[in-house]
């Protein structure tokens, strides 16, 4: 017996939109976890992270009836977490502790082996990327963490290649500045 | 003073060029750029495991309690049984004059239907409205001359982009479809040719919040027409 494709993402959509609130859950449990290292960059922990994909998930259930491409459910849902980590990082409501974070991982993993300057260079790098604009740091995140090429980057945010090259040279001389000065 | 890059140091980080492919004087830097990348932190992020029963009590407490929901599907299950297509065997004895008859009001009825209406060619017309049982008939226009097809997706069919087509109006290059909504507020837009969202340039639109406009139609309750 083969086992039961999943319902692709628009049909899960369409089956919330005709009353059955409960396959909301296999949205949640689809991507909950999809963006929560882009989301933790973003906003600077992993607590941050949780909150701002909780919102996002909820604000995708109101807005449901919007989603005019449910088959492209996971890029809509992208946006709507994009814009409340963008909205997040401009409120400043939260200012991110990299280097509390940071300390922890020091001393579990210190040792003769060079751990500690991996260490220092990782803090002092994800102190850097808290100068950077919402948008460089958005642009830093999706190609050197998430692994993504330019166009896909494009496409997931709506900008053109050539911006965003403009907005990871910029992000490159700015991290660069910040780390010689911290030097 | 400021430290910045240099322009093929910075295409190397970004993937376009090797170390090879510098000169050596600029070596140094790009090799100083990559171990600054190399620090990054990969590391997976776990959110809890709560956050999917949060999320979900809220999602039940908006959408009512959860007996309205168990309602509502129970109503979903039932649209699916009375939608679903079966196979109907319909066997018909005809005296062939009949035939002709038949074909004769249909051809009448059609050209009846087919009567230029009152959107001239090239302007745009409002959805209109008239009023149906429990529901209001709406009226939808799109000037698309160079269509081959035209659907409309909206708030009222999930936007399911194949399940309402509207029918061209002889070879005006106007497409009509009329629809039965229930009062309230719809969202809507054109899909030309299976790809190509349009607008209706006839009704007021949103921002869908994501950088794309939405047309609105608000029906009013039958008893307001």
């Amino acid at each position: 017996m083969g086992r039961a494709e999943p319902a692709s993402d628009g049909a899960v959509v369409r089956a919330v939109l005709a009353g059955d609130v409960e396959q909301f859950a296999v949205l949640v449990r689809r991507y909950r976890d999809r963006y929560a290292r882009y989301a933790a960059h973003m906003l600077g922990s992993a607590d941050a992270a949780e909150d701002a994909i909780q919102d996002a998930l909820i604000r995708a259930f109101d807005q449901l009836k919007q989603c005019r491409e449910p088959d492209r459910f996971a890029g809509w849902f992208f946006l709507i977490l994009r814009n409340r980590c963008f909205a997040e990082r401009r409120r400043g409501l939260r200012e991110p502790r990299p280097l509390e974070d940071a300390q922890q991982v020091a001393t579990s993993s210190d040792g003769p082996d060079g751990a500690v300057e991996r260490f220092e260079r990782r803090s002092a790098l994800a102190r850097a990327l808290h100068v950077l604009t919402p948008e460089q740091r958005e642009v830093f995140v999706l190609k050197h963490v998430e692994g993504l090429a330019y166009e896909e980057i494009a496409q997931r945010t709506g900008t053109t290649v050539a911006s965003l090259k403009m907005r990871m040279h910029r992000a490159y001389d700015r991290l660069r500045d910040e780390l010689e000065e911290h030097r | 003073m400021t430290w910045e890059f240099h322009p093929l140091v910075k295409r190397v980080l970004d993937g376009e060029l090797t170390l090879g492919d510098l000169p050596l004087e600029l070596r140094p830097e790009a090799e100083e750029a990559l171990r600054m990348l190399a620090a990054l932190d990969r590391t997976p992020v776990t959110l809890s495991p709560g956050l999917d029963v949060r999320v979900m009590e809220t999602v039940r407490r908006r959408a009512g309690s959860p007996a309205t929901a168990r309602e509502s599907f129970r109503a979903v299950r039932v649209w699916r049984w009375i939608s679903a297509p079966r196979d109907v065997e319909i066997r018909l004895r005809v005296r062939p004059w009949a035939v002709g008859a038949l074909a004769a009001a249909a051809a009448l009825v059609l050209l009846l239907l087919a009567r230029p209406n009152a959107t001239p060619r090239g302007a745009p017309a409002a959805p209109t409205a008239a009023s149906a049982e429990g529901s209001v008939l709406v009226r939808f226009v799109l000037f698309a001359p160079r269509a081959h097809r035209v659907a409309i997706a909206g708030t009222f069919n999930q936007w399911d982009r194949e399940a309402t087509l509207l029918a061209p109006a002889g070879t005006t290059g106007v497409w009509t479809t009329t629809l039965a909504l229930a009062p309230g507020q719809h969202q809507y837009a054109f899909v030309v040719d299976g790809e190509r969202w349009v607008t209706d340039p006839a009704a007021p639109a949103v921002d869908d919040g994501f950088g794309r406009r939405n047309s609105v139609v608000a029906v009013p309750g039958a008893r307001a027409l």
